[in-house]
């Protein structure tokens, strides 16, 4: 018992070190990109006219909303459905969905052009015929529905009726908020590269794909990377359920990228010849074999799937993977130019620049922090 | 109310980029970021190439994407003549408009210059526009998309919305040649050497524009996407040809 309490101790100094460091590199990170944007205005950014509208910061904001959705979506499923085996992170992804969200919004409001005029802008234009006015209401009321779930959480019981239907709300928003944000791109239907009706389908399982690697990485993070240090309750949680649910979520989300593949490789519509490009990239590669296919050996191998580094690695490999999957997507969307005639090429040249590299650092180093702050004063491993 | 249409002969335009020149003297535009552009290409293979070319402005579609998809709804359809317009006012500088426009013709201010040394920082705007250029359009109205665009939002052709609005009520054509309407019509039309562009009322019948559209079989660029546009071309087929690629890449694919 002696040795647990001073683990604790050792790991609540692990967080607050883990909240400082965050904050240092915020202060460093979104000071730089502040400073560029503030000299070089949205020049700082390698986006341009000819194609590539939105670039890296569009990707890291879906990035971090979709990661938000999915741990909403394993939080309040647990709850609706009452997975007693889940208890142990349910405030945890909760709260990991909101530090998540925060990042993630930080650098969309970094990217737009009027960020102040949006809060006003869009609530009051009532654009209905707008996919993005939907996927901001429903973004505004998913937060509240945290927020109200995330406190009604502090409370001691758990099982209670007020309980699963403010789950159940927030699940719905959860997918609704993944769903449109799908069809925001899904709809561009001479965009072949982005338009499918099964667009919203496959950012629901990639939402939950991220969700479940995110509470993995996170939850072992909140003991410091000790596996001695986790309850008994979270390795059960992990061996018997969370990395059965990763590899599944793992092999459809593959099925989605390699029929995406298929299909463009195969067809001859304008933008398709974007894959020809994308399937013999190292990033693509990468993403693959190294961000997918290792980790679900890994995790459906009985020897190494209940091993914490194999878990760690498998989680911080999809999520990494997730990442590229979500540039390739938006980015590839966009590298056939636009009626520009021989002034552009047949591919546009894209790549963040350094301001947009730090913007990814904003949204981690703000996500982390929170997250921290989170561990440290809200007892997020609380079991009911 | 009208609908103002735009007919673009491309038997009859040698691309010789007036329309592009008077588009960005009449609105200022930067330099290489041409509201109304002539887009040069290639078709075919060595040894046999041609050059081709191909005028595109904004098509003012009927059913535009880029308004459907603006979530503040900066950009809208004015109902009275059909001109598709941002209010600066209102847009976020999401950009959303520019992904969802088929045809690439909108523009976010704030880009890195095409054209080099950026004229943006030679004539520096103390105003919170753009840019503060020696001539400046005596147009100013940011509700409709006219005059130096502030920073943070998308810009686009707006047909001469300024000079179109107050052309006489039912007059079927705006014609260059006639001269108590010349003032009416848009720049790009105006200076066309050649008389390729025509522009008129699609809603009513006797008008020249829609007279060319069925004599001529006028098409719309991309007509698949459902938007509808308001610029028709006419081409015989021994000339330029409307693409049906939005890339032209250098294997001489249009």
């Amino acid at each position: 018992m002696t040795s647990v309490t001073v683990t604790n101790k050792e790991i609540a100094s692990k967080q607050l070190g883990i909240m400082l460091l965050a904050l240092i590199g915020l202060l460093f990170a979104g000071g730089l990109a502040i400073s560029n944007l503030m000299t070089a205005g949205h020049a700082a950014f390698n986006t341009d006219n000819l194609g590539l509208f939105w670039g890296f910061p569009i990707v890291i904001y879906d990035y971090f909303l979709l990661t938000s959705t999915g741990l909403a979506m394993v939080a309040s499923m647990a709850l609706i459905f009452g997975g007693e085996d889940y208890r142990p992170i349910i405030r945890r992804a909760l709260w990991l969905a909101l530090a998540g969200l925060l990042g993630g919004v930080a650098v969309l409001m970094m990217e737009l052009g009027h960020p102040l005029r949006a809060l006003w802008a869009i609530p009051f234009s009532f654009a209905f015929s707008s996919p993005l006015y939907w996927k901001v209401m429903a973004v505004s009321f998913y937060v509240l529905s945290l927020v109200i779930l995330q406190a009604r959480m502090m409370k001691p019981d758990w099982q209670t009726q007020d309980l699963r239907i403010n789950a159940m709300v927030t699940l719905a928003l959860a997918l609704a908020v993944t769903a449109i944000a799908g069809v925001v791109y899904g709809s561009q239907s001479f965009r072949p590269f982005w338009a499918s009706g099964d667009i919203p389908v496959a950012f629901i399982f990639e939402s939950l794909l991220g969700g479940l690697a995110f509470i993995i990485f996170f939850t072992y993070l909140a003991y410091a990377f000790n596996p001695a240090a986790v309850p008994a309750s979270v390795k059960k949680l992990f061996n018997d359920r969370l990395t059965n649910l990763l590899a599944l979520a793992i092999f459809i989300h593959l099925l989605f990228v390699l029929a995406r593949m298929s299909s463009g490789l195969y067809g001859n519509a304008e933008g398709l010849q974007v894959w020809q490009t994308l399937a013999t990239s190292r990033l693509f590669f990468a993403e693959i074999f190294i961000g997918l296919l290792l980790p679900l050996v890994l995790l459906v191998n009985p020897r190494t799937r209940i091993r914490p580094w194999a878990q760690i690695l498998a989680a911080l490999l999809v999520m990494n993977a997730l990442l590229i999957a979500r540039y390739e997507y938006i980015i590839g969307g966009q590298l056939v130019p636009l009626f520009k005639g021989a002034w552009a090429p047949p591919l546009l040249n894209y790549a963040p620049s350094p301001t947009e590299w730090l913007l990814l650092l904003v949204a981690i180093f703000l996500s982390n922090a929170v997250n921290a702050f989170g561990e440290m004063t809200l007892r997020l491993g609380r079991e009911g | 109310m009208a609908k103002w249409g735009m007919v673009i002969d491309l038997d009859t335009c040698t691309g010789c980029q007036a329309c592009t020149t008077a588009c960005a003297m009449e609105n200022n535009r930067l330099p290489g970021e041409n509201w109304q552009d002539v887009l040069f290409y290639h078709e075919g293979t060595y040894p046999n190439v041609k050059l081709m070319w191909f005028p595109r402005p904004c098509m003012h579609c009927e059913n535009p994407s880029c308004v459907s998809v603006c979530p503040t709804k900066a950009t809208y359809k004015d109902p009275d003549g059909g001109f598709v317009l941002m209010d600066y006012n209102k847009c976020i500088g999401c950009k959303y408009c520019q992904v969802a426009c088929p045809y690439g013709v909108r523009f976010y201010v704030d880009e890195k210059a095409v054209v080099q040394p950026d004229i943006r920082g030679v004539f520096p705007s103390e105003a919170g526009r753009q840019w503060d250029p020696p001539y400046k359009g005596p147009q100013d109205d940011p509700s409709r998309g006219i005059g130096i665009q502030p920073h943070g939002v998308v810009s686009k052709c707006t047909f001469c919305y300024h000079k179109v609005s107050k052309a006489p009520k039912g007059v079927a054509d705006l014609d260059e040649d006639i001269p108590e309407l010349k003032e009416y019509v848009p720049a790009c039309v105006r200076v066309c050497a050649p008389k390729a562009r025509f522009f008129g009322d699609l809603d009513q019948p006797q008008s020249m524009v829609n007279k060319l559209i069925a004599d001529k079989r006028g098409v719309r660029l991309k007509d698949e996407t459902g938007n509808k546009p308001q610029v028709y071309y006419l081409s015989g087929g021994a000339t330029a040809s409307v693409p049906s690629l939005r890339s032209m890449n250098d294997s001489g694919q249009s």
